[in-house]
């Protein structure tokens, strides 16, 4: 025949609202402590996001690049692209013939552009872009294109010379400016074509045949081999282990993979220090609100002892102190949450003109406050449950008569 | 109707409680103090006074028959809220440490009026005297308004305790205790607190509800002739003090 909850919940909501000085002193106090936790994990995760984020959103971090030349041969390469933590893969060819002469009707100028062998899903490119097609269609970069005054669908004349037998050869070919490249791609001037592009303009320089061009010389059957190529991993988290596994295939390389792991470092350092301070943090609320809660079952011993003495059992009045407990953890959270959306929006307004759009330095996610939420409750429950457990052991007669 | 006279004449006719040989012991800082009870019987309806000066463990014995306190050893302890029950065995459910059983047993058949207020302050005195109907699960029937006229603050019902004055808080003490129709009201020293003349007051209002709804009281006063108009069985009691004065014990029997 214990009292129905409800009514220890209504009598304990009463107490609660009617010692309202003494509940906002505890619901500040938790605030206090919550508050700038989380806007310090808030901190801790907007920024090391916001360089993971930069990380990520750089297709060119993901870039892994052979340091010397070698001769690697297209099966190779193939076994290479196959891997599944390998997302984009081309071969180059030397970059001495990887060279073009550029022209347009609209400028006087001539431009030597680089050649960057490409192909579909060439992660440097806009994926809605055009790619680079056949022995014609070209992705000029951002400022090759502005020195040829081109846009896409433009045609150009591209020429290049040779010595072959002691003879200056030159031939010309027409391109297609199939897309203009995002700026990040390429920052000189420079065209993303197809390898096919790439080796016929390596054979020519080399004074062999290429008959589909319908430029003459040299028939001459050796497997091709490649002393580069482009690769790009599937995503940051790949690349230490792609660099690896070249260096077990005897190919050094160079990645961006210590700055990656500079990022992940600092990110698994900052969440250390993080749940160091929260933790310590946590107890120390916990154990502040315990003492209070604590003596608060001193300060109220007679009302509770009136509720003995009407007949609430052990439990109905344990729960008092958990009741209140809770209402001071939700009510704490609610001010701390409140007072982290004001000071993580002007910390990002401080920081507005220093970051890309969208982005915020100080940011937490929905389920971050609701795990905010549920240890504040862990805790205070805890607390209020010793509390509780003193409450429940306050013999009436001892104490009705104090006052 | 009274049923003092009746009770009396037959006092084993419905015993509420009957106390054989019970003892409580306490001490503290080298002075002991020890209630003993050899035999204590009180019948249904009875309307009990245990008159004495403070320490001379009036508390002591009526918290003992509130069940809020333990004694240290009893002969026989026996309580029969209902006149057709069987007795109960209280020193069966101390040993057992059925505190909750107990605490059932204090919501269903007592009232308790305590020498000050003792009301709950985030309640309002309406919610105070209704307290014990409310856990009892009692619907409101108008008994907390009846009562609350009867007892002259019925234009206090929706303030809080702290509005009132220290008569007032006692009158809804009383109230409280016996909204829920109790068997029986233990009430120590209700009017203590209070100048002569609202204490006889109160105490008038106490005894004629009392009496209309027919419960047995059992009443600690520190003076006789504060109550003495008010037609209770006087229990005796004899107080000893050894000559070192380190311990004084009280007899008390009826």
């Amino acid at each position: 025949m214990s009292v129905p909850l409800r009514k220890v919940f209504a009598l304990a909501s009463r107490d609660y609202v009617h010692e309202w000085q003494m509940s906002v002193c505890f619901v500040l106090a938790l605030a206090a402590v919550l508050g700038p936790m989380l806007v310090l994990f808030g901190l801790k995760f907007g920024i090391v996001g916001a360089m993971i984020d930069q990380l990520i959103e750089d297709p060119g971090n993901r870039e892994i690049r052979p340091v010397s030349s070698g001769r690697y041969d297209r099966s190779w390469l193939e076994s290479v692209r196959r891997r599944p933590d390998v997302s984009f893969l081309v071969p180059r060819t030397r970059s001495i013939a990887a060279t073009i002469e550029l022209s347009s009707e609209d400028s006087s100028r001539h431009v030597r552009v680089e050649l960057i062998p490409s192909d579909q899903g060439d992660p440097m490119l806009s994926p809605r872009g055009d790619r680079p097609e056949g022995v014609t269609r070209i992705v000029l970069s951002r400022s090759a294109a502005e020195k040829l005054q081109v846009a896409a669908g433009d045609t150009l004349d591209g020429s290049l010379a040779r010595q072959y037998r002691g003879q200056k050869e030159r031939v010309h070919l027409p391109l297609t400016v199939a897309a203009v490249a995002p700026a990040r791609a390429f920052a000189r001037d420079g065209a993303f074509v197809s390898v096919n592009l790439l080796e016929a303009l390596e054979d020519f320089r080399d004074g062999r045949a290429v008959p589909r061009m319908g430029w003459s010389g040299d028939r001459e059957n050796s497997i091709r081999t490649y002393p580069s190529f482009r690769l790009y991993a599937r995503s940051i988290y790949d690349v230490a282990a792609l660099r690896d596994a070249f260096a077990n295939l005897g190919v050094d390389v160079h990645t961006h993979a210590a700055e990656i792991e500079l990022v992940q470092r600092m990110n698994r350092n900052l969440t250390a220090i993080y749940w160091i301070i929260a933790v310590i943090g946590l107890f120390g609320f916990s154990l502040s609100l315990g003492a209070s809660l604590w003596a608060n079952v001193d300060r109220k011993r007679k009302e509770l002892s009136v509720l003995r003495l009407v007949g609430f059992r052990t439990m109905d009045i344990a729960w008092f102190p958990m009741v209140q407990a809770l209402y001071t953890a939700i009510l704490g959270w609610a001010l701390a949450v409140g007072l982290y959306l004001l000071v993580a929006g002007v910390i990002n307004q401080m920081m507005a003109s220093q970051l890309g759009q969208g982005q915020q330095v100080c940011q937490l996610l929905p389920h971050h406050y609701g795990i905010a939420l549920a240890l504040t409750c862990a805790a205070a429950v805890i607390a209020a449950g010793l509390a509780g457990l003193r409450s429940a052991h306050i013999e009436p007669s001892a104490s009705l008569r104090d006052l | 109707m009274s049923t003092n006279n009746s009770s009396q004449a037959h006092p084993r006719g419905a015993l509420v409680y009957y106390v054989r040989d019970v003892v409580k012991t306490r001490e503290s800082e080298g002075v002991a103090f020890r209630l003993k009870v050899p035999s204590l019987q009180i019948a249904m309806g009875e309307k009990i006074a245990l008159v004495g000066e403070s320490g001379c463990g009036k508390s002591t014995l009526l918290d003992i028959l509130a069940f809020i306190l333990k004694p240290s050893s009893v002969g026989a302890f026996r309580f029969r809220p209902e006149r057709d029950g069987d007795p109960l065995d209280m020193d069966a459910y101390w040993k057992a440490g059925r505190l909750n059983q107990l605490g059932d047993l204090r919501k269903r058949y007592l009232g308790y009026v305590m020498q000050t207020g003792g009301l709950l302050p985030y309640l309002t005195v309406r919610e105070n005297m209704d307290l014990c109907r409310n856990v009892l699960g009692l619907a409101q029937d108008g008994t907390i308004e009846h009562l609350a006229e009867q007892l002259g603050i019925a234009k206090h019902l929706n303030k809080l305790p702290e509005a009132l004055s220290t008569g007032e808080r006692q009158r809804v003490a009383i109230g409280r205790a016996l909204a829920h129709r109790p068997s029986i009201v233990i009430a120590d020293e209700p009017t203590a607190s209070l100048d002569p003349y609202a204490a006889q007051k109160i105490m008038a209002h106490f005894m004629e509800l009392v009496e209309e709804l027919n419960i047995t009281v059992i009443l600690a006063s520190h003076a006789w002739r504060h109550i003495k108009e008010l037609g209770l069985r006087r229990l005796h009691h004899r107080t000893f003090r050894s000559e070192d004065r380190n311990l004084t014990e009280t007899i008390v029997s009826g």
